[in-house]
């Protein structure tokens, strides 16, 4: 057991927090949020500059060749500043289908560009039962046939070059990478209370062809499985990084601001909030960095630690997303605080990749509970 | 980071786990009421079997005669003692006394108890608490005066565990009464059959007995048997009772993990109007629920021992720790009962009882974990001052 950091993960750590102290204040992050396009190209830019986009890939790909901990980590500090970009689904989720199913020539035309940031690809999963479990997805995508139908809650799809679509195939699954741009593709956004740009891809009549594969005809259920994963985990690290932060907002806050005569954090009241608070993102982030560890060591109880890890997210992100409101009052109810940023940050990571009932089910079965029928 | 265990960590809880096969827990008659802490029943000969395995020495110096094991071992320990059920009740606070003998103690005590504590043969209570001094402990009254080769002590001391079955208390008492009340208060050990000492055993709401009180009428200890500083005594309490802390609490989530592997066994093997409760979605997500607030537990209790391995400061963290476990040990047991429903509040020993009555216990038994050690109100004070800066309340 060692909770210490290494050096270069030290490093890491105080980069981002200043880069993004500096760069990405939360005034930039609601300005954002009320733009349509919600991105901030130069930030994006910079963060490709250090190596984060390819902090997944190896060096033959030009990444930088991180550790999974050491993306959890930066994953963290992307939460704690509520950084708007589609980091989670380009440079973690589909670069680890790429990494995973990817043939070589594939590898080395996309990973390089997505490693230098300059191509950004984004998972279109999901459909109108809004549910990341395999019979959910119906979306037809047999090699030969065209693409008829629709994707729903696909981040980024509007700046993203490529789309990763889970479709159906026979028994089985295709992950078939197909350029946003490509004709029959057309984009509606669907508004949602966050800063995240979420959108619906429709697909009339686009053909399905083999160079569009990624991994084996049928067989993308498993390089997704172990995607989604990683995903569940980086959404985990998005929300202990904003629940951190929601924390800070507000113990800062109860030190200076003054009620009755004194400071509202000398109440009790006030004091046993924040103790509970930092109870929950301590809590959810010892279960954050087991999972990860687990996760990178290839441990066969990984599945397990990243769903425990997101089930108690879930909760107590959201826990201490609303008591958060009740320390910070009125204030905090206005669009100009940061608050509901973090606070719809956390909600919308909670939902994302498996919510608390899809994760506290596979945690159910891992103590052994018998599966129901 | 790392979340694994080194050979040498495993083969020494492998060691553990076939001292616990050749000494199965229910073998050992119960000397003293089980608390639901996780550290099971106070049980002399099981005891005795640790310290000649040498489990009760292992992180001690050498000098002192013990074999300087690593940190870890004694996390290892506990873990393990803990999952099994073992009735090892009095180790917290042989270990925490004997940290003390060991750093502040005279030749006389280090020679005369530290052979003892190793082999087993000495237990300790904690003449602490007093009617009048409970949270605010600071008011406590007890004095002890220095009378020749002696101090000499009256006062009343109260909750002290297990005080009827062991050998010996460490009773903080005022040595100075003209300074400042954080001052001038000393810590002694003080042999229980010494004459003066009157022992009553405090019935609890479970019908057991586990605290006692004791009146203390010119009880006379020699003054070698001051541990540490005259008048320094508060000093030595404060980081006792914060490591206490978390050494009396480590055990916790092995322990409600086993607590929720019965449940989980319970649920997989019972119907109620025709279906397994395993099968009940509620009841599946709330034992789900309970496996990642015990695993949450798990991560902060090591983080806390790396803390204090590593000699990094831990201001917060074992009080954090301790009203998290307690708090999630009070859920996990009212849910217990709950799922068990009408056979929850059914007693051990009744051929009616599940889980041999476990749940019962433990059930009335959590009531104590928030307040004993200190309450999760005052706690959470600590946490928020100093975890997180928050101005101190201002005291009357």
């Amino acid at each position: 057991m060692d909770f210490s950091l290494t050096e270069p993960q030290e490093l890491l750590l105080r980069t981002a927090r200043d880069l993004f102290q500096q760069h990405c204040p939360t005034t930039l992050v609601q300005e954002l949020a009320l733009s349509d396009r919600g991105f901030a190209d130069d930030l994006w830019r910079r963060i490709a500059e250090l190596g984060w986009a390819g902090l997944m890939i190896s060096e033959t790909f030009g990444g930088s060749d991180g550790s999974l901990l050491d993306i959890v980590l930066l994953m963290e500090q992307m939460g704690y500043a509520c950084f708007p970009s589609p980091y989670l689904q380009s440079a973690m989720v589909c670069t680890s289908i790429l990494l995973s199913a990817g043939s070589t020539a594939q590898q080395q035309r996309l990973l390089p560009p997505m490693a230098r940031g300059e191509r950004i690809c984004t998972l279109a999963i999901l459909e109108e039962s809004a549910s990341f479990a395999p019979e959910a997805i119906a979306l037809a995508g047999d090699l030969g046939s065209r693409l008829n139908g629709a994707k729903l809650f696909v981040k980024d799809a509007h700046i993203a070059d490529d789309l990763l679509i889970v479709a159906r195939s026979g028994h089985g699954f295709n992950l078939l990478l197909l350029e946003s741009a490509t004709p029959g593709v057309s984009l509606q956004p669907v508004e949602v209370i966050s800063d995240e740009k979420l959108f619906e891809v429709a697909f009339n009549d686009v053909p399905v062809s083999e160079a569009m594969l990624i991994g084996p005809a049928g067989g993308g259920w498993g390089p997704l499985a172990t995607a989604l994963q990683i995903g569940a985990l980086a959404r985990c690290a998005e929300i202990v990084g904003g629940a951190q932060r929601i924390l800070d907002i507000c113990s800062d806050y109860a030190k200076i601001r003054e009620q009755s005569g004194r400071p509202i954090g000398a109440f009790q009241a006030i004091q046993h909030h924040c103790a509970d608070l930092l109870r929950r993102v301590e809590a959810s982030r010892g279960l954050l960095y087991n999972a990860a560890w687990r996760s990178q060591e290839g441990l066969c109880d990984s599945a397990a630690a990243i769903a425990t890890a997101k089930a108690y997210a879930h909760d107590a992100g959201l826990w201490v997303a609303r008591k958060g409101h009740q320390i910070m009052g009125a204030i905090g109810y206005c669009e100009e605080h940061p608050l509901h940023l973090f606070h719809k940050r956390i909600q919308a990571a909670s939902l994302d990749f498996g919510d608390a009932a899809m994760h506290f089910e596979s945690v159910a079965q891992s103590i052994g509970l018998v599966a129901m029928e | 980071m790392e979340f694994g265990f080194s050979p040498e960590e495993d083969a020494f809880r492998q060691k553990v786990r076939q001292f616990l096969r050749d000494h199965p827990p229910e073998n050992y008659p119960e000397d003293g009421m089980d608390a639901d802490y996780g550290s099971g029943a106070h049980s002399h000969a099981f005891m005795e079997a640790m310290g000649e395995r040498g489990f009760l020495s292992m992180t001690w110096p050498k000098a002192f005669g013990g074999q300087e094991r690593p940190f870890m071992f004694k996390l290892i320990l506990l873990e393990e003692l803990a999952s099994a059920g073992a009735p090892f009740g009095p180790l917290g606070g042989c270990d925490q006394t004997a940290a003390a003998i060991i750093q502040y103690g005279s030749l006389r005590l280090q020679q005369e108890l530290l052979p003892l504590i190793a082999r087993g043969k000495a237990t300790f209570w904690q003449g602490f608490s007093e009617p009048n001094a409970g949270t605010d402990l600071l008011s406590l009254q007890t004095a002890a005066v220095r009378d020749g080769d002696d101090y000499v002590i009256n006062g009343h001391k109260i909750w002290s565990s297990h005080a009827g079955i062991s050998k010996y208390g460490l009773v903080i008492a005022r040595t100075n009464p003209h300074v400042p009340r954080h001052k001038g208060l000393s810590m002694l050990v003080v042999a229980s059959d010494t004459p003066g000492l009157d022992i009553r055993p405090i019935r609890s709401l479970t019908g057991g007995i586990y605290h006692y009180e004791v009146f203390m009428e010119n009880v006379h200890v020699p003054k070698d048997y001051l541990l540490g500083t005259e008048d320094e005594g508060f000093i030595q309490l404060l980081g006792g009772l914060d490591t206490d802390r978390f050494w009396g609490r480590f055990y916790k989530a092995p322990y409600l993990r086993r607590l929720l592997e019965q449940l989980v066994d319970y649920a997989n093997t019972t119907k109620r109007n025709g279906r397994l409760l395993a099968h009940d979605p509620i009841i599946r997500q709330k034992l789900a629920g309970f496996a990642t607030e015990i695993e949450a537990l798990r991560m902060m209790f090591y983080r806390n021992g790396w803390l204090i391995k590593e000699g990094l400061p831990t201001p917060y963290e074992s009080a954090l720790n301790k009203l998290y476990a307690d708090e999630t040990g009070q859920h996990l047991t009212a849910f217990g009962i709950e799922l068990l429903g009408m056979y929850g509040p059914v007693k051990a020993g009744s051929r009616w009882a599940k889980l041999h009555g476990a749940m019962s216990h433990a059930y009335q038994t959590s009531l104590g974990h928030t307040i004993a050690g200190g309450t999760s109100e005052v706690l959470r004070t600590t946490v928020a001052t100093r975890g997180l800066g928050l101005p101190r309340e201002q005291r009357s």
